[in-house]
């Protein structure tokens, strides 16, 4: 067959495949949008089903002004960043721990890193809570906190441990040899090359910590300390959905975490890059 | 990973020797392990704490007669036994295959061709990983309800685009409430909101395997699929093997998105191990058999995450 | 006394100002004097601020919730206690008890559904004396109450109201069609349906979904009853597939023959979730429907404009007569509060008729009487479609009937097995015969696992 013409089906095959794609994946969320500006008769109705008519605030107004929502947006922004700074960093210094350094247990340990994900949440949080409760974070938003980073660090520590083995390790033998102690190598030298593996843990870190609704539901009692999944989901009271409400609510706490992809989407990918190099 | 012989020659080389029980101690434990102990231990703690801790406890618990507040009796695999010959636990079992491998699968490819097409020459390429990202981004409590409004068979716009718009069908799909159709869209949605992550790990691997090889393998001739098959599929060999893992796992544990949209029905044809997990707990509060279920798979998953990545580390190190 | 010094009281009591600020503005009220002083210590000795926990349903009443809060506060504020209100939905609410309870420390008081006192008795109090002190000053426990509330000859929750399912009609349909309301699902539903249902343009003549909902679940629950049948005989044995063997089957029949024989239930009915009967009722493609009266209530809260073309009527029956199943919504004390005198406390001031009243006057009829001196109350007369809620709630029966209500049968409900059995059948193609065998051998597993 013509190399040409096979080259440009396969352009045009692409762009196909791109474009469906796209279109699977962002129609939810116009979806979503268009719902949250629609008014509840028109919601009922199969009238103008893609285009709000009238367009409608009032949805967002109530959420904005007559429900917690703003406090549930501060407390996901307070846990998701702290969680995520925890994490990443527990997570960092373990990773290089063993990636690098050579010490007994150092083999099972990298082993087993991911074997954590194996413990189901759904069940995990009912002695997990009880154990949170003895440590007297119950109800606070502390407690989260702390939680998180269990069911992100693996990960973290898996995405950095390849991170680290990419950066060859002559960088860190010539920092030592021209005296630079162990920990010193890995701050000055090993740190800031493996500044977007971390971002990139950071991110799915930060990502995790901000959609997880289960420990935030069970752990958390104090109306004003809910996050944004709980918010959201008590909305849905019996058999009556506040869909208007819903809706705006799930705009606006999709949009940050977007946001942040879209514009960091890069170091995502440079982050992973890496950690695959070995093989 | 291999230490490299200058550095062990700078350690043996310098520092007096000396012999005595804590040198073979410190000896043993490994050259680095002052340091090495110190950066892990944040790990170790908050594991052993929050994950290790519980989950002995659960693995108690699912040897016991548990009801809520009622202390635990012991009864030993009882649990397990019962669940054996159970028929409603076999197939929920079943159903969990069913959706964990069908989804995984279907992801597999999909985040294949993704990436492979986003490493192809195409333009905006940043644009195009962005926004595919989006759906692996999203609460998923957020995503599983706006797809039961969209399944919804008539008010949902699913509906309303096949027979309205496109005249594609006489009659709207009853999506959640036909046994097939239910698992195939709970599977549906469950890929829509996975499939990013396999293309974003996969394109992260391509990216790292070097143009040469491509290049050395064309000019011995190798046309594209030989290409793909003896040059992309081992460069990305672990990342493969690895991102299927993790979704396994993820997938099989996947809770929200299959009791959003269906609660297991109809008649628990989309009944999976997790949502049969959480009836048991919070429906007919059986504590301890509710976490036989859930533990019920996991030796079998642990023999294969280990085996699995004791095969990579090898593939590592060399 | 000056009311500076009320004010400053009244904001240390209920925790605004810490105690210090409290004195030091005090102090500069009083100016200092020994009088002063002596006036600020008793003040300033009141009471360490006692803090109850109190858990509530969400409910989608938002006036009622709004009601519910504001008395809460009011006692706390007379009692000179804090309480602290946690409000989860009632999809939500079972995980937080079993996690609390597990953890041990559950709330001093809960708002429960009528499962709740079974499921956590061991963690719970015997608030039988408050119950029965509450019930004697209204007349008496409605029977239905009685009989679900009371476990081993004891209370474990104080009852409070009760949500029922109701038999929606379209009036404006049923009239123009010159009809009027079944009282027996075959035939009368059945013919009803075909009659006022108008398919080219998308109205079905009946919505019932058996798909694992509260309405599927409720459903299928009335419908054995309907029949002389159910999933237990009345010493509290398995009787799905035995004692009451043939009338389940009929029963069964029939509810799948809804979907799958007589056309007159729209297609995707068994994917339905429980609120999807409400948005096709409202949306206008559905001539009648069973539903618990929160349908009613968005419709008559959103000015919905088939409120008033809507008519409520009790539940039809079956050829052993008419049942259904209602819930009765109780307050809960925990064994581990230290409080129990302040919430037995709290309870009678909530339960108080006249603060019910105003409780009940805005949830539009999702408040029915559990005390027959509360079925008197003028409110159950100003909408003529309430009386179809309170009579069907007077005449409820618990889960387990004709026996006793066990955790067996709480669990055997709440685990969708009736649900299950009926899908079985529309979706797997298990003939009825296999699907009762099927789920009676599910009622006896749960039951030989609960009595051990």
């Amino acid at each position: 067959m013509n190399k040409g013409l096979v080259g440009r089906l396969q352009i045009v095959g692409s762009y196909g495949f791109l474009v469906t794609l796209l279109i699977i994946v962002v129609f939810p969320f116009y979806w979503m949008t268009v719902t949250s500006f629609k008014g509840e008769e028109q919601m009922r109705s199969l009238v103008s089903m893609f285009w709000p008519s009238p367009v409608v605030t009032d949805n967002y107004r109530h959420l904005l002004g007559k429900t917690e929502f703003v406090a549930w947006f501060g407390n996901s922004v307070f846990v998701a960043v702290s969680s995520t700074f925890l994490a990443t960093a527990i997570g960092t210094i373990g990773a290089y721990a063993l990636a690098r350094l050579k010490f007994l247990g150092r083999a099972f340990m990298s082993s087993a890193v991911l074997i954590t994900y194996l413990v189901p949440p759904a069940i995990l949080f009912i002695p997990l809570y009880a154990q949170i409760r003895t440590l007297g974070l119950a109800d606070s938003l502390g407690g989260l906190i702390v939680a998180y980073p269990s069911f992100t660090i693996p990960f973290v520590t898996w995405l950095l441990m390849g991170y680290f083995e990419s950066i060859p390790i002559e960088l860190e033998e010539a920092a030592m040899i021209d005296g630079a102690t162990r920990f010193g190598a890995f701050r000055r030298v090993i740190l800031p090359l493996a500044a977007p593996g971390v971002l990139a843990a950071g991110l799915y870190a930060f990502t995790q910590s901000w959609n997880e609704f289960l420990y935030a539901l069970v752990f958390i009692t104090d109306v004003k300390l809910r996050t944004l999944p709980v918010g959201l989901s008590s909305f849905i009271t019996g058999d009556v959905y506040g869909w208007g409400y819903l809706m705006a609510g799930a705009v606006l706490t999709t949009l940050p975490v977007i946001a942040a992809y879209i514009y960091l989407q890069k170091y995502m990918v440079e982050g992973l890059t890496a950690g695959s190099v070995k093989g | 990973m291999s230490i490299s012989t200058a550095e062990l020659g700078a350690k043996t080389a310098l520092g007096p020797k000396r012999e005595g029980p804590l040198v073979g101690l410190a000896r043993m434990l490994g050259p680095d392990h002052r340091l090495g102990y110190l950066f892990i231990l944040p790990t170790v703690v908050l594991v052993l704490a929050l994950v290790a801790y519980p989950f002995c406890y659960a693995i108690y618990l699912s040897l016991t007669r548990k009801y809520v507040g009622v202390p635990p009796v012991f009864v030993g695999f009882d649990n397990y036994v019962k669940l054996t010959f159970d028929g409603f636990f076999q197939r929920a079992v079943v159903n969990s295959f069913i959706f964990t491998f069908g989804s995984v699968a279907v992801k597999l490819v999909l985040g294949m061709v993704m990436a492979l097409v986003l490493t192809s020459g195409i333009r905006f390429r940043s644009f195009w990983t962005g926004v595919l990202l989006i759906p692996w981004v999203a609460p998923t409590v957020v995503s599983a309800l706006n797809f039961l409004w969209i399944f919804d068979y008539s008010l949902g716009v699913l509906n309303y685009m096949l027979v309205k718009v496109f005249h594609l069908l006489p009659q709207g799909v009853g999506w959640l409430s036909e046994p097939g159709t239910a698992m195939a869209s709970v599977i549906g949605v469950n890929i829509w909101r996975g499939f990013p992550f396999f293309g974003i790990s996969f394109l992260a691997g391509l990216r790292a395997i070097p143009a040469e090889m491509y290049e050395a393998a064309a000019v011995d001739g190798a046309g594209p699929l030989l290409r793909f098959r003896h040059v992309t599929l081992p460069g990305i060999r672990n990342i493969l093997i690895i991102v299927m893992l993790l979704s396994t796992i993820w997938t099989f544990n996947d809770f929200q998105i299959v009791y959003i949209l269906t609660k297991g029905g109809p008649g628990g044809a989309t009944q999976v191990l997790p949502v049969f997990t959480y009836e048991i707990a919070f429906g007919a509060q059986r504590l301890g058999e509710a976490i036989a279920v859930a533990l019920y798979m996991l030796p079998a998953l642990a023999a294969v995450i280990i085996v699995l990545a004791r095969y990579m580390r090898q593939g590592r190190s060399r | 006394m000056d009311s500076r010094l009320k004010d400053l009281a009244e904001k240390l009591d209920t925790g605004l100002i810490a105690r210090r600020e409290f004195l030091r503005k005090a102090a500069v009220v009083t100016g200092g004097t020994a009088a002063g002083l002596q006036a600020l210590s008793k003040m300033a000795g009141a009471q360490s601020q006692t803090k109850l926990r109190v858990w509530l349903f969400k409910s989608f009443v938002t006036a009622g919730n709004d009601v519910l809060e504001k008395q809460i506060q009011n006692w706390a504020k007379d009692r000179k206690v804090t309480a602290e209100i946690d409000w989860a939905t009632f999809g939500d609410r079972e995980q937080k008890f079993v996690a609390a309870i597990e953890a041990g420390n559950p709330p001093d008081i809960a708002e429960m559904q009528i499962l709740g006192p079974m499921r956590y008795k061991a963690a719970l109090r015997d608030v039988s004396k408050v119950a029965g002190d509450i019930a004697s000053a209204r007349g008496g426990m409605l029977p239905f109450a009685d009989k679900a509330m009371k476990l081993d000859g004891k209370f474990y929750g104080v009852p409070r109201y009760s949500m029922t399912t109701v038999f929606y009609i379209r009036k404006d349909i049923m009239e123009a069609k010159g009809l009027k309301p079944p009282t027996v699902y075959d035939p009368g539903v059945v013919e009803f349906a075909r009659k006022t249902q108008d398919v080219s343009k998308g109205l079905y003549g009946f919505g019932q979904t058996l798909n694992r909902s509260d309405d599927g679940n409720g459903f299928m629950q009335n419908i054995l009853w309907n029949y002389g049948g159910g999933a237990w005989d009345k010493d509290g044995k398995p009787a799905l597939a035995t004692t009451f063997r043939d009338q389940n089957l009929k029963a069964l029949q029939f509810a799948v023959d809804t979907i799958t024989k007589q056309k007159i239930q729209p297609p995707g009915v068994m994917g339905w979730t429980d609120v999807s009967n409400n948005e096709a009722f409202m949306a206008g493609n559905l001539v009648t429907t069973n539903n618990g009266a929160s349908l009613y209530y968005a419709m008559v809260a959103k000015k919905h404009e088939l409120a008033s073309k809507t008519l409520l009527v009790l539940t039809p029956g079956g050829p052993a007569g008419s049942f259904v199943g209602s819930s009765c919504y109780n307050w809960g004390i925990f064994q581990k509060s230290k409080y129990a005198d302040l919430c037995e406390d709290m309870i009678r001031y909530m339960e108080d008729e006249e603060r019910f009243a105003e409780y009940m006057k805005v949830s539009v009829g999702q408040a029915g009487p559990v005390y027959k001196k509360r079925t008197e109350n003028p409110y159950w007369k100003s909408d003529p479609n309430f009386n179809a809620i309170m009579q069907n709630i007077i005449r409820s029966v618990p889960t387990g009937y004709p026996g006793p209500v066990t955790p067996a049968a709480v669990e055997v409900y709440a685990q969708n097995t009736l649900t299950d059995m009926a899908g079985r059948v529309v979706t797997a193609g298990l003939s009825p015969e296999a699907a009762l065998k099927e789920a009676h051998a599910r009622v006896e597993e749960i039951y030989k696992a609960r009595r051990s």
